[in-house]
């Protein structure tokens, strides 16, 4: 798993990240996630990496709620 | 070995599959004969007992009878499948197809069955993706076919009669297991008949009982457990005009309220439909005959004629003991574990767990190996059990995914398969039952790169005389020995060791050549497309040391003290773990 830098333009991605979702409901926006997850992973293959990278996702603590 | 005595209460239901309506099939039925321990005899102390008699426990019985063993088989009932009921089985892989051929009913299974290659996945009105298994891999290398479908019982009906032809096993119909106890000399069964009880002895006992296992409560056998809310639906049908010989499944049928549907055809033209119903829904309500017609109806078209031949509502669980061996006793098919039946994983592996344990029982009571070989029957079976459990439970979820986020992944990739070849690889409605391999054994020897452990298939090459031969015919001329199988030719002083060997271990040797090679060994057999070595996983000189079963023992080089300790292994005449 890659833990330095690895995007191009990491803003860029961002932006057009958040674009992708505007105006969606909130199941419409799951769903893109979802698509984008499964995407995003054939890309990557590599089962250790995967699983390392869900791992991780795991890991981050979610704050708690305001 | 702890004892245990218990007492077994009704006869068990069968992995929840229970007659509801339609014609049901006639199944042969065997004559109650008194056994011998009734008629004044002696008690008996028998090398195997089986308990018993579905496709397992005869799998088991018929392959000890090829290899001359004797066993006697226990059986509560006095048919094959489950009275009144439908067939449980439909789907046979290429592995069992090849073991049916070494016990002699393939003949049999393959003229009343149905082949089938293609597969075709709906979503809604949608095809997703298809497949045709002849187009993929090496399906097409062996003798046998991909998948043959055929209900269970015949299968089951065809060894009973090929145990009386081979003699060596004795099947006691109507004779139930009441009680087990066991301990250091031997293991002691009570067995209630028509014509009252009797005991016997026995130094091996085999649990093929099925899910509801007595013996297994007896002897306290832990086990991991899992079960759902799924519920399904089979409807066994004949059509005046049927669909295609294909296997059609959809993830969401728009004639089942967008839930899945399994389309598949048996013998007789049989095609059997599951239909899944709602969550936790009224087994009772869904296969009433008024529903199913008009399920049926909302599947092929109201003008349709339909003959109901069975209608079977069911659900399943996960099961996996943690050691399939105790004492004395081996437990194996649905006794061992269960799981739901997506892939044909159950009677496919309860095949290969009989195939696994008559070679070895075999050469443990011929002398020919050391008791310790038994070990790796858990040992490889039970990666085999946890493997195939694994796989269904992956697929379980796929097919009723828990609502919310598992849902929203299961919509994400039926959409992507849409359109995208990646994403089919995600759709799960089955992933068909394959030989599993042994990774873990100790009666395999791995090295890198070696073929320890792999299924070898029933693939074709030439007799020194040209004529066409197959894996099975090597494995029926070994007889239950193991078979060095040397590609490529061979120094004088391998020649001779190998000759030794053979006289000296229960081995038998076969030089495989190219097409014009000159022959070294007497015993020789030519494989001109390389598709023998291919199966065994070995390229230019090379041995392969194939077990009884089909299995890979071992692979190596050259014929050096390697092949020597790898022989020694099989036989379980090394203690210590490779």
């Amino acid at each position: 798993m890659k833990l330095a830098i690895h995007f191009q333009d990491a803003d860029a991605f961002y932006e057009q990240l958040l674009d992708a979702h505007e105006g969606l409901s909130r199941e419409d926006s799951e769903l893109l996630n979802a698509r984008l997850i499964l995407l995003l992973a054939n890309q990557v293959g590599d089962s250790r990496v995967l699983s390392e990278c869900i791992e991780a996702a795991r890991e981050i603590p979610t704050p708690a709620a305001e | 070995m702890n004892g245990s005595v218990s007492t077994y209460r009704e006869t068990a239901p069968s992995n929840g599959y229970e007659f509801s309506s339609g014609a049901g099939y006639d199944l042969p039925e065997y004559p109650f004969e008194a056994p011998p321990e009734l008629q004044g005899g002696p008690l008996v102390r028998h090398p195997v007992v089986i308990v018993g008699g579905g496709i397992t426990g005869l799998t088991l019985a018929c392959s000890l009878a090829r290899y001359g063993v004797a066993a006697v088989l226990i059986d509560e009932d006095n048919t094959v499948g489950v009275k009144g009921a439908s067939s449980r089985g439909i789907c046979y892989t290429q592995k069992s197809l090849e073991i049916f051929e070494r016990l002699g009913i393939y003949e049999r299974v393959v003229a009343k069955g149905v082949q089938w290659s293609v597969g075709r996945t709906f979503a809604g009105k949608d095809e997703v993706f298809s497949f045709d298994l002849k187009q993929q891999g090496n399906f097409h290398l062996s003798r046998q076919p991909p998948f043959l479908n055929i209900q269970q019982f015949y299968i089951e009906g065809y060894l009973v009669e090929r145990i009386r032809t081979l003699g060596h096993a004795e099947l006691r119909w109507q004779n139930r297991l009441v009680a087990f106890e066991q301990n250091d000399t031997c293991a002691t069964l009570t067995v209630e008949t028509p014509a009252g009880r009797y005991r016997i002895e026995a130094e091996h006992v085999v649990d093929a009982t099925g899910a509801h296992s007595p013996l297994r409560q007896w002897l306290q056998v832990p086990f991991d457990t899992r079960r759902g809310d799924d519920r399904w639906c089979i409807a066994d049908v004949r059509f005046t005009k049927h669909p295609p010989v294909e296997r059609h499944t959809w993830i969401e049928a728009p004639f089942n309220e967008n839930r899945a549907v399994w389309q598949h055809l048996m013998a007789d033209e049989v095609w059997r439909i599951d239909y899944q119903m709602a969550p936790d829904s009224d087994p009772e309500a869904v296969s009433r005959e008024s529903a199913v017609r008009s399920r049926l109806a909302r599947h092929f078209g109201a003008d349709v004629e339909i003959e109901i031949v069975w209608v079977g509502p069911y659900t399943y669980r996960s099961e996996c003991v943690h050691a399939m061996r105790h004492g004395r006793v081996f437990l194996m098919g649905d006794a061992a574990k269960v799981m739901s039946p997506f892939g044909a994983r159950g009677g496919n592996s309860g095949v290969a767990d009989a195939d696994n344990l008559a070679w070895k029982l075999a050469a443990v009571l011929k002398g020919q190996a050391d008791p310790s070989l038994l070990t790796s029957y858990n040992e490889e079976r039970i990666e085999a059990a946890r493997q195939n459990v694994c796989v269904t439970n992956r697929t379980a979820r796929f097919l009723r995914p828990a609502d919310g986020i598992e849902r929203t992944f299961r919509q994400a990739t039926i959409g992507l398969a849409r359109q995208y070849p990646f994403a089919r690889s995600l759709i799960n409605t089955g992933r068909m039952a394959v030989a599993n391999p042994y990774s873990h054994s100790s009666a395999c020897t791995y090295r890198a790169g070696g073929g320890a452990g792999l299924s070898v298939q029933n693939v074709r090459f030439a007799w020194a005389d040209g004529t066409r031969g197959c894996v099975n015919d090597l494995l029926d001329w070994a007889a239950g020995s193991l078979l060095v199988l040397v590609f490529g030719d061979l120094s004088a002083a391998a020649l001779q060791r190998l000759r030794r060997l053979c006289l000296d271990a229960p081995v038998r040797s076969v030089q495989v050549l190219g097409p014009d090679a000159t022959a070294q060994a007497l015993e020789h057999v030519r494989d001109p497309q390389g598709h023998l070595q291919g199966a065994c996983h070995v390229f230019g000189h090379a041995w392969a040391l194939l077990r009884p079963d089909g299995y890979l023992a071992a692979t190596g080089e050259s014929v050096d003290a390697q092949l020597v300790s790898a022989i020694e292994r099989c036989l379980g005449l090394r203690g210590e773990t490779p």
